[in-house]
Formats: structure tokens, C-alpha cells, sequence
């Protein structure tokens, strides 16, 4: 009984150091970083004016990239902290992520040649790339660990 | 695989994220190697073995028997 117990404290799923100092190290960089994002992308919504002819609303249209590049770089950094297994994992749903994401792109495509308008094309390729990469890391997630 | 890591893990009174300090991996890591969900690189097998001062081949057992080994190299060596 009392080796059963003992047994059982060690069976416990609390996180190791070293997960919290990588995750802690994600959050401070990636954070900040769709923060920026998020504001950069409010700004450009409110004062962009990107549908009028004005020169300036290409530099308000591709404003994003600017913070894009911080997210980019923080996961980037994240994949290159993560273990073997975990990134094993990262690649495998980013996989499924871009097949859904050129899939929709696929579908878009072919419907544009139909002649059938697709609203925010741009951003639907966007949202199915991903939903894929979440799912499909859920699902992963679920069947190896 | 299977392998013995839950066992020499709590023979060390080690927990999973004590374990994962140790090798440097994830606590994630340690749970998939111990229910055989992922085979470890040579290196972190080597680190494993290092850790519980054992063979590799006393941690983890390989699951393909020796006949069956056998006989699929014979079908695959060239006469």
C-alpha cells in the first residue's frame, strides 16, 4: 500500500522546470509580439482606408508583416527549444496544416474559375490552414502522449 | 518499444518531469517513451543509458524476434 502511494506521487503529470522555462520563454516573446499584431491590424482596420485610391493604403495593407515577422521569429525560436518529440509533433500538424490550407486554396481556386465569387479568399486559405494545424495537433496530441 | 524507464524511473524515486530535467527532454517526452508511443533518438537512448548506468539493450527490448530478423534478411540478401 504504502509502495502504492509512493508509486502514484511519482506517476504525477505537473510539469518539469525545463517546460515551464520553455513555455515562459514562448509567452515572453510570442505574446508581445500578437499583441503587436493584433494592434497593428486594428490600426490599419481603422485608419488604413484600403479601399480608397490613395497611394499609402499599399503601406497600410502590408503594415502587418511587420509584427508578423516578431510572431514568426518567436516560433521559430520555440521550434528550435522544443525536444525531438515535440517538434516531431510541431511537424507533423503543421503538415496537415498546410495540406488543409492548400486544399482550401485548391477549392478556392477551382471555384473562382466557376465563376462563384469567394468572399475574403485570402483569409478562408488563412482559416483552414489553421483550423488543420489545430486539429490536427489535438488529434496527434491525443494518440501519442 | 518496450522498455523499462517507468520502472528504473521509480526504483530512482524520480518523477516524470524530474526525469525529463535530467535528460533535458520534455515531461511529455518521458510519458510517450514510457508507454512506448515514441522510440527515442540514439542520443537520448545513450542518455537514458548513461543515466541508469545500464545497457541500452537491458532499457529498451527489441521488438522484432530473432527469427523473424533472421529469415528477413535471407529474403533480402542478394545471391
Amino acid at each position: 500500500m504504502h509502495d502504492g502511494v509512493m508509486t502514484s506521487n511519482l506517476d504525477t503529470k505537473n510539469s518539469s522546470r525545463g517546460d515551464k522555462a520553455r513555455a515562459k520563454k514562448y509567452l515572453v516573446e510570442f505574446l508581445p509580439a500578437m499583441l503587436a499584431y493584433v494592434v497593428v491590424l486594428l490600426l490599419v482596420v481603422v485608419f488604413g482606408d484600403l479601399t480608397s485610391n490613395k497611394p499609402s493604403r499599399i503601406i497600410w495593407a502590408l503594415l502587418p508583416i511587420v509584427p508578423l515577422v516578431a510572431v514568426v521569429w518567436a516560433v521559430v525560436r520555440h521550434l528550435h527549444r522544443i525536444d525531438q518529440f515535440q517538434s516531431q509533433l510541431m511537424y507533423q500538424s503543421l503538415s496537415i496544416g498546410f495540406v488543409g490550407a492548400v486544399a482550401a486554396a485548391v477549392t478556392i481556386g477551382f471555384l473562382e474559375i466557376a465563376k462563384v465569387n469567394v468572399p475574403l479568399a485570402g483569409w478562408m486559405i488563412f482559416a483552414a490552414g489553421m483550423l488543420s494545424w489545430v486539429l490536427g495537433n489535438a488529434i496527434l496530441l491525443q494518440r501519442k502522449s | 518499444m518496450k522498455n523499462r524507464l517507468r520502472e528504473l524511473r521509480v526504483a530512482s524515486g524520480w518523477t516524470q518531469a524530474n526525469l525529463a530535467d535530467e535528460l533535458d527532454v520534455s515531461r511529455q517526452t518521458i510519458n510517450a517513451l514510457e508507454t512506448g508511443r515514441y522510440d527515442p533518438s540514439l542520443p537520448l537512448a545513450f542518455a537514458l543509458a548513461r543515466l541508469f548506468e545500464q545497457p541500452i539493450e537491458a532499457i529498451f527490448e527489441d521488438d522484432q524476434p530473432a527469427v523473424e530478423h533472421a529469415k528477413r534478411r535471407s529474403e533480402t540478401t542478394v545471391h
